[in-house]
């Protein structure tokens, strides 16, 4: 099945991956984000036409605890987050040391 | 608990029987968990070269699009934006590490040529373009970033659950097992040395009845004379 790439993040994040062709996308202003971040997630989520959602990393604080962590744990559509400081995003550092017992990313600091 | 278990050979031998099927099962989980974090590792690897690549190649993307906003206007960048008409699609396939289902996944029409992004050659300027190619090589890096992130997931999930199924059959299961084992075999013992007892008990009592008996005859026999 072919999905498509969805962007969610303020107007200026999203315009450069326009550029590039993807049409999905959610723009949410700086100064909205805790209002509607969430119900944009959201959408997206749900929209069966998507495989991969971006996201800029700070943006994640601005979402509620749980819609944060179903969008951080979900495979479909899988999240990938920019502009992080290298370390695995997406809690995905959290999971490691919960499975493996270790911080496997600690190098990376 | 062990004293759930009724103390009967049948049900000692039932106890054997699991306690070899859960040792068994338990040699193999692990052995699979190793095997997984050995995999993980390799993949952990991969995803840290991803993960550098991408920021760079964020921050590249993010450069030039500044650089085309500064020069063109925002109204020209997003102009542009909008008049994409080829859209970058993936499809999914699997494939499977260990049990684990990892997808694989494929783009199409990520790059393209300039005559098919759609917003003209007149109407844009080179930095637009570049910040356009910036944004595709992000693409790119994103989509191998999403399909080595989904396998890390999907990996650290069933080494979570494996890793549960081997601890509890280790602290949970086996010693159950085993302590169930050992009561059934000591309360049989005890039967046994209870049915001893009560044998020489038995035989005991007999022979003082015989005793009895045969002073009874003889004393019968000494008043007859």
């Amino acid at each position: 099945m072919s999905q498509e790439i969805a962007v969610i993040g303020s107007p200026e994040f999203t315009t450069g991956f326009r550029l590039a062709g993807v049409r999905t996308f959610e723009n949410v202003p700086d100064d909205r984000k805790d209002e509607e971040l969430d119900d944009a997630v959201e959408r997206t989520l749900e929209d069966e036409g998507v495989g991969i959602i971006v996201m800029h990393e700070e943006d994640l604080s601005h979402l509620s605890r749980g819609v944060r962590e179903r969008v951080e744990g979900s495979i479909e559509p899988v999240l990938v987050t920019l502009g992080a400081s290298g370390a695995g995003g997406g809690g995905l550092r959290d999971q490691i040391k919960r499975a493996i017992g270790i911080d496997l990313m600690e190098e990376d600091d | 608990m062990a004293k759930d278990v009724k103390p009967t050979r049948k049900n000692l031998m039932a106890i054997e029987d699991r306690i070899e099927l859960s040792e068994r099962g338990h040699d193999t989980l692990e052995q699979k968990r190793d095997g997984l974090i050995m995999e993980f590792m390799d993949i952990l690897d991969q995803a840290q070269d991803v993960r550098s690549d991408l920021s760079d190649d964020y921050e590249t993307a993010q450069r030039k699009i500044d650089m085309a906003r500064a020069m063109e206007g925002d109204v020209a960048v997003r102009g542009a934006a909008a008049a994409l008409k080829e859209h970058p699609e993936i499809t999914t396939q699997s494939k499977n590490i260990m049990g684990v289902v990892v997808p694989q996944i494929e783009s199409s029409k990520v790059k393209k040529s300039l005559d098919e992004r759609g917003y003209g050659l007149l109407g844009s300027s080179a930095r637009i373009d570049e910040a356009a190619d910036a944004y595709e090589e992000l693409l790119e890096t994103i989509i191998l970033a999403a399909e080595v992130e989904t396998a890390m997931k999907k990996m650290l999930e069933e080494i979570e659950t494996t890793k549960r199924r081997v601890n509890a059959l280790e602290f949970t299961l086996l010693p159950q097992l085993y302590e169930n084992q050992e009561y059934i075999e000591q309360k049989l013992e005890e039967q046994e040395r209870e049915e001893i007892f009560r044998l020489k008990k038995i035989k005991a009592k007999k022979e003082e009845e015989e005793e009895e008996a045969e002073a009874a005859a003889e004393a019968e026999a000494v008043s007859a004379d």
